[in-house]
């Protein structure tokens, strides 16, 4: 359970990159784009078909947003419950409040764009929390090298 | 030790199973009671509201719905409730039924319900003779969009978009509906036109789809001078992107004195074509006369037109003529996804042509020595309809309304039939527990449309023209402006009336349609009237 969860973990911080790296690949896509003379109109963006290849960076960043991120942070917190890594369910909490955030913020930044760049803020933050709960094993295991019994009630 | 350690070894799985229990129980139920039978009942959907009455006494926060279920259904608010919980994929039984069948409570036991109208019933004249006859024959085929690249879609006699069926105001079209491949099955829906519900095309409400080797024949009178089109309305988001569509101009019995041309917009594989072609459409249009370029957008998501080179009249709206449109320069016209612009020009004399623009560079030429018209950039200022043209009577008071409904539309997490995901909500409630908005012949309906849900949503009524009386509370002041596509943007509400004049079960969704697909539909239901017709079902009926 202690892999599951550390990998679970490691998996948030990974499609955290994953994001970024997509929304700004679409939006260079649709740069170059609208450089060669495209144009870009709510006809255009509500088309199925991709006006422009790099258009797939934005599918992908709603679908793991929406969907596959939240699934894995719920899995990471009930994955907290069975394992003994002191604090994990606190960590797994942690993420699981930033990525509810980062989906509101990631929705509301289409009615308050200020929101959106609050959106590419949360971001840092829940990388960092998710790479922070798949290193808490390390931090106990510097912290309280021998008394692994004494601290699993707070893991619960 | 070992006992110690063994006994908080146990309670602490124990204390694990019952959050993880804690937490994923919820989400599991939620997504059981959210998944649909194989085959349901629009009727069947959410629950009744009746905007506040019917003018029959005693019937306010009555149940219309047990009319509508007619004799064959239920005949008394208990069976009715025992016939509606299997539809809801076991609702009433999680509790949810409160929401779908709770409001029924107020109707009274005894109540006998109207004899119920088959939609099938409502029908044009049979007895009259059509003055256009069309077959429509489609298939799924690779076919190339003039002067464009192949398409992996469907036709409609071997072309895409299908022809442009012309009649004049009046006439009965009779239009044959063949499917000679298409193996989902398909339906005709006439876009604008308030045809008899039974000839609507609403897969799964009033008609089966029509499989491959089948046929359908719809029959309506084009009482309307305007510009209209037609659509599958059978698992439409994806129908319609792929071709099945074309368009329907209906003239005026006096001619409209104008060079007349059709601009139907439509995206084949992401590629934005006029009439099915990538560059420009050139009509021929002499110096000095008038040409009319009716400009329909097939689109889920609105689009710019604007024209250079000339000024112009935004004319008709949605198939509907403005009152005393004044002419316009340096301004865009914003054309609603699934709604027509009709824009008239007067040609320069001096032979020069004039471009417009739909969306983009490309549109249409009006020119006829030369189509070499400069493209122009979009003029910053957009047409406000609220305040253009001179006001005229509507032909009825709407604050003398017998209904007063309110769609309005937002957004939440959730399951949709077992998908998780950020589902459209009406009223506050999730797909299938939406409204049905119950009516009367003869009533004057008002309804409230409002939109919170971080997208805009070009909601489209069947059956019927609206009037915009405001929007955001400021009353409009210009033409009248009838819809039957209504861009409601995100933050805006707008107040239409209508008066409820073609009995029928008649869908009120957005025309984006994978929006549809997500949920956001509701009807509007006549007292008294029934569908056969069900949703899934073995002709695999799927509207949206």
């Amino acid at each position: 359970m202690k892999v599951l969860y550390k990998v679970l973990a490691y998996l948030i911080a990974a499609e955290v990159a994953v994001q970024a790296m997509a929304v700004v690949f679409a939006d260079a896509g649709m740069g170059k784009w609208v450089e060669q003379g495209g144009v870009l109109d709510k006809a255009v963006m509500e088309s199925d078909a991709p006006p422009f290849p790099e258009v797939v960076g934005l599918m992908v960043h709603g679908m793991n947003g929406i969907m596959v991120i939240p699934v894995v942070a719920l899995l990471l917190l009930v994955s907290s419950f069975f394992t003994k890594i002191p604090g994990a369910v606190k960590a797994a909490g942690l993420v699981l409040l930033l990525v509810v955030l980062q989906v509101s913020l990631g929705i509301l930044g289409h009615d308050i764009p200020g929101l959106g760049a609050l959106h590419g803020l949360n971001a840092l933050l829940l990388f960092s929390a998710a790479v922070y709960a798949a290193r808490r094993d390390r931090a106990a295991a510097v912290t309280t090298p021998a008394r692994p019994d004494v601290r699993v009630g707070s893991a619960g | 030790m070992d006992a110690t350690r063994r006994r908080g070894a146990r309670a602490r799985l124990v204390v694990a199973c019952a959050a993880a229990v804690a937490v994923l129980g919820p989400l599991t139920w939620l997504r059981q009671d959210s998944l649909m039978p194989d085959a349901y009942s629009v009727m069947d959907m959410g629950y009744a509201d009746h905007g506040g009455g019917s003018r029959e006494a005693g019937q306010v926060g009555g149940s219309p719905v047990h009319s509508a279920h007619g004799p064959a259904r239920a005949t008394g608010h208990e069976a009715h409730s025992a016939a509606a919980a299997p539809g809801h994929a076991g609702h009433a039984a999680a509790g949810h039924g409160v929401t779908a069948m709770g409001r029924d409570v107020a109707a009274p036991a005894d109540h006998v319900p109207a004899p119920g109208r088959d939609v099938t019933s409502l029908t044009a004249d049979p007895r009259r003779e059509a003055d256009v006859r069309v077959t429509l024959t489609a298939r799924k085929q690779r076919f190339r969009p003039a002067a464009g690249r192949l398409v992996d879609g469907y036709t409609l006699n071997g072309t895409s978009p299908g022809p442009v069926i012309h009649a004049t105001a009046g006439q009965l079209v009779e239009v044959r509906l063949v499917n000679e491949s298409v193996p989902d099955g398909i339906t005709l829906h006439w876009h604008g036109v308030d045809v008899p519900n039974a000839a609507d095309g609403v897969a799964g409400v009033t008609q089966d789809a029509v499989g491959v080797g089948g046929s359908f024949t719809y029959r309506f009178v084009a009482d309307r001078a305007g510009t209209f089109w037609y659509h599958s309305h059978q698992m439409s988001h994806e129908q319609v992107r792929r071709g099945l569509l074309g368009a329907l101009v209906v003239a005026p019995a006096k001619g409209t004195g104008a060079v007349d041309g059709v601009a139907l917009l439509h995206l084949y594989d992401g590629v934005r074509t006029v009439n099915g072609r990538e560059g420009d459409v050139r009509v021929e249009a002499s110096p000095g006369a008038r040409a009319r370029v009716r400009v329909i957008n097939t689109e889920n998501g609105q689009t710019p037109v604007w024209v250079g080179g000339a000024p112009f009249r935004l004319v008709a709206v949605d198939g509907t003529d403005l009152n005393e449109p004044g002419p316009v320069r340096g301004t865009a016209v914003m054309v609603t996804a699934g709604g027509r612009a009709d824009l008239e020009v007067a040609m320069p004399e001096d032979g020069s042509p004039v471009r417009v623009h739909i969306g983009g560079p490309t549109g249409v030429v009006l020119g006829s020595r030369a189509y070499d018209a400069p493209a122009v950039p979009r003029p910053a200022a957009t047409l406000d309809l609220l305040s253009y043209g001179a006001p005229a009577p509507i032909g009825f008071d709407p604050d003398a309304a017998d209904r007063r409904f309110v769609y309005d539309i937002g957004r939440r997490p959730g399951f949709l039939d077992g998908r998780p995901g950020l589902w459209w909500t009406v009223n506050g409630h999730m797909f299938p527990d939406v409204p049905m908005y119950v009516v009367a012949p003869g009533d004057v309906v008002r309804m409230r449309i409002g939109n919170h849900s971080g997208e805009t949503h070009p909601m489209h009524l069947h059956g019927h023209h609206a009037v915009v009386l405001s929007r955001g509370g400021v009353r409009a002041t210009g033409s009248p402006w009838w819809v039957d596509s209504l861009e409601v943007g995100n933050g805006e509400w707008y107040d239409i009336a209508f008066v409820a004049d073609n009995p029928g079960i008649w869908m009120d969704h957005c025309h984006n349609l994978p929006h549809a697909a997500e949920g956001l539909v509701a009807h509007l239901m006549y007292e008294g009237v029934t569908t056969p017709f069900t949703i899934g079902g073995p002709p695999g009926n799927r509207p949206e």
